[in-house]
């Protein structure tokens, strides 16, 4: 009866391996393969670059396409393009720091914005200030990518003072995380 | 013997005297009178009852900031009561129409000290407290339809919560309690599923329905139908709750219309723009179209399966926009049947579920504005009484 084997098909394979090829063989194609190296990069393969998003303005939405990077006491300023509610920086915080005796929320929903001077695109916290009743300023309402509560991490309006002492919503503060 | 009226033997002067002097005497009198009869203290009267809840009422929740629940007759234009609540708050009536269900959140020292979450009950008549069913958690949200939603004809209710993780806690009000909590993630906006337990859109595109019965509660997905993160569903739909179908909207205008049940089947869609004649809405920067948006942009009446959709101009991502037009849709036929423009721009509608239906529009300008939702008259124009999410009684 004929059993299972593998060091019999180990052997064959190597043999077969073998027969099949020479040292100078291995040594050619090794020289072909460096040689046509800086080819590789121009040949059609998939790479990360090859999905850089179109940043052109007719790519843009609206909010990105008449966003401004110099004040961030206005709605229109590039990072609040998913903020919701009062804009900590007119409630005596700024972009990225609460009011004094407002307790930053650990956690936040996100929204990715695109920085009009680089026309890079980054990831933005929306962290809210908690502890202290509704500033009621400067309320905006960016919805670039917002969606609905089955996405809670894109939606803008659930209270996010979650892990804070107090889950009393005071303003929202837009910080940045990094290029997205 | 003719008589004869003989002269007054007193001179005409003396007689405008006397007649002067009887007329002083006259007004005189009259506060003598009414300082012998003042009016009465008002006696001590209970508060106004209500009758159980009508067709006709619309219950307003009063915004992000302001907390309670207005509650307007569309018949009259007349505020009726509120029903108490504090922010953040969900409100649900009883189908028996004996109580009206809030969720809500409140802390031991105002927003400090100890989080309580609780069912509280108000009996329909008097608005004053019953009872309190405490759960183990909530969303703070407000403005949604469907976090705290009531099923089995008045026994279950089920309360959404994200503490971040996503959980329903399912509530016995017949007995009063808690019952348990079933983990749900990735999903939200429930519809109550008859015999089998809810439904919940999810982020991956599908619909989940949960079996509650079983003590581990079994949850299937349908196959993904919708893009969560690239053209979402709107999570104020409508929903029939006799019928079990949900009527979906998307970003887009997509609609679909979902079956409910153990194995829930959901429609191919159709535009809602094509349906109006207009050219379908895309996701695309620069494109211009109607689109539907506001923070409780459809209402469907489910007599005649007719849904109000507010539309509003644009490019894509402006979901949030209110609405410059009323699109009227008859859902079955896949038509827009009337086209309203709103002076008014409204963030949310609601519809009366009567045969004779009235419209409510919640104004930008802060006015309810209530309209005959056949002849699309308005009836009454009720200013500094708009809010947050309108709800009406449905069967």
């Amino acid at each position: 009866m004929k059993t299972f084997n593998p060091d019999a098909m180990g052997e064959k394979l190597l043999r077969r391996f073998a027969g099949g090829t020479s040292r100078r063989g291995i040594l050619a194609r090794l020289g072909l393969a460096l040689v046509a190296a800086p080819v590789f990069p121009v040949l059609p393969v998939s790479r990360a670059s090859a999905a850089k998003p179109d940043r052109s303005p007719e790519a843009k939405t609206t909010f990105a396409r008449n966003a401004q990077s110099k004040d961030d006491t206005k709605c229109d300023y590039w990072r609040y393009c998913a903020i919701d509610g009062s804009l900590c920086s007119c409630c005596g915080g700024g972009l990225n720091r609460c009011p004094p005796g407002a307790e930053h929320s650990p956690v936040s929903w996100v929204g990715t914005c695109i920085n009009p001077d680089d026309g890079r695109a980054y990831l933005i916290a929306y962290r809210d200030c908690c502890g202290k009743a509704y500033c009621n300023k400067c309320d905006c309402d960016g919805t670039d990518r917002e969606t609905q509560l089955y996405v809670p991490q894109l939606n803008n309006d659930v209270i996010w003072c979650f892990g804070t002492t107090s889950m009393e919503y005071h303003c929202s503060t837009a910080v940045l995380v990094g290029t997205a | 013997m003719m008589k004869v009226q003989g002269k007054s033997p007193l001179s005409a002067r003396a007689r405008y005297t006397a007649a002067a002097v009887s007329a002083l005497a006259l007004l005189g009198s009259v506060p003598a009178a009414h300082a012998a009869d003042p009016l009465q203290p008002d006696p001590e009267l209970e508060a106004v009852t209500l009758s159980a809840p009508k067709p006709s009422w619309v219950f307003v929740e009063r915004g992000f900031v302001v907390p309670g629940n207005s509650i307007y007759d569309t018949e009259t234009g007349k505020m009726l009561g509120m029903v108490e609540a504090s922010t953040l708050s969900d409100l649900s009536i009883d189908p028996a129409g004996k109580a009206y269900y809030v969720s809500e959140s409140i802390w031991t020292k105002g927003w400090r000290g100890t989080r309580q979450d609780m069912i509280t009950v108000y009996d329909s008549a008097t608005l004053k407290l019953k009872t309190e069913i405490a759960i183990p958690g909530r969303i703070l949200i407000g403005g949604r339809k469907f976090n705290f939603v009531i099923a089995d004809e008045g026994k279950t209710a089920y309360v959404y919560n994200l503490d971040p993780a996503s959980s329903v806690n399912v509530v016995d009000l017949a007995k009063g309690k808690f019952v348990k909590k079933i983990e749900l993630p990735g999903c939200a906006s429930l519809m109550p599923v008859t015999g089998v337990g809810f439904s919940a859109l999810c982020s991956d595109g599908s619909l989940a329905t949960v079996k509650t019965a079983a003590a581990k509660p079994e949850i299937t997905r349908s196959a993904p139908f919708f893009s969560a993160t690239n053209d979402p569903i709107f999570d104020n739909f409508g929903y029939d709750g006799a019928k079990q179908t949900a009527v979906f909207l998307t970003y887009t205008g997509q609609v679909y219309t979902a079956k409910l049940g153990a194995t829930p089947t959901i429609s191919e869609p159709f535009s809602i723009q094509a349906a109006a004649g207009v050219s379908p809405a895309d996701t695309k920067p620069l494109d211009v179209h109607w689109y539907p948006g506001a923070r409780q942009g459809l209402a469907y009446h489910l007599g005649t399966g007719h849904a109000f959709v507010l539309m509003h101009t644009g490019e894509y991502w402006t979901h949030k926009e209110s609405g410059t037009e009323l699109w009227e849709l008859d859902v079955a036929a896949k038509k827009v049947v009337k086209r309203i423009p709103l002076e008014d721009p409204a963030s949310a509608v609601a519809v009366t579920q009567e045969p004779n239906a009235k419209l409510i529009l919640s104004g930008e300008s802060g006015t309810l504005h209530i309209l005959d939702a056949k002849t699309f008259e308005e009836k009454f124009k009720l200013e500094k009484s708009a809010g947050g999410v309108l709800r009406t009684l449905e069967p």
